[in-house]
């Protein structure tokens, strides 16, 4: 993924509800992918970050996936 | 009266717009859980809230089994009904609505963030577009290496195959 996902997708707002997006910057172990490898700007980035955080509290996405 | 108003307009822009997700215990029957959900709303509604959009609470497995503790027993859950309720509240009143929503015992957690107005779930619209963008680009770089053969070679196949 060179290009930023969301704004290529015209993504303003980051929802924690959709899990299928949140789940292609994951990595098999459920950790968040490095900025380097996901290409998302800064800002894009931490705005994944918490989404992915918000649905680990709700348990739609794990902490840790074996 | 211009006091009444000044008061207006100052509710007006502390109103923020926030989102509540939770999650209900699955011992709730499909039966009762319209109730529990109008429940819900009625109570935002209470605190001034006015509700933008919501989604009915609909039964999901959970990632990870989450420990409620009701009167002294430990109850474990592996599955819930997930449900959120957006609307425009006060500042001020939101944390009353915390408060009262922290002993509510039909919630196992919840979750009250700041957002907005506008529509922001994109699933539905982008994910299956996506995935089918990437499926021409790989057939297209097959495709492409035998494009690299000499012309000379394939006149001289046709050359020997009009012979015959």
């Amino acid at each position: 993924m060179k290009q930023d996902y969301f704004s290529a997708n015209n993504i303003k707002y980051i929802d924690y509800k959709d899990i299928e997006i949140l789940k292609k910057f994951l990595n098999p172990n459920g950790k968040i992918m490095n900025h380097k490898r996901t290409g998302v700007t800064a800002k894009n980035q931490r705005q994944l970050t918490s989404a992915v955080k918000r649905a680990r509290f709700l348990g739609l996405l794990p902490f840790v996936a074996k | 009266m211009p006091k009444a108003e000044i008061k207006e307009e100052i509710e007006v822009a502390d109103a923020r717009v926030y989102e509540l997700g939770y999650l209900l215990v699955p011992t709730i029957t499909d039966e009762n859980i319209g109730a529990v959900y109008t429940n819900l709303k009625d109570l935002i509604q209470d605190f001034g809230g006015a509700i933008i959009i919501d989604e009915m609470p609909k039964m999901t497995p959970l990632n990870y089994s989450m420990l409620k503790v009701v009167s002294n027993i430990r109850n474990k859950f592996n599955n819930a009904y997930f449900g959120w309720i957006k609307f425009e509240m006060d500042t001020e009143k939101v944390l009353e609505l915390k408060k009262k929503l922290d002993l509510d015992p039909n919630l196992i957690r919840f979750l009250i963030i700041k957002t907005v107005r506008e529509n922001t779930i994109a699933t539905k619209r982008f994910v299956g577009r996506d995935t089918y963008r990437k499926r021409p680009a790989y057939t297209k770089r097959e495709g492409a290496v035998p494009v690299e053969i000499n012309k000379e070679e394939i006149d001289k196949e046709i050359d020997a195959l009009a012979a015959v």
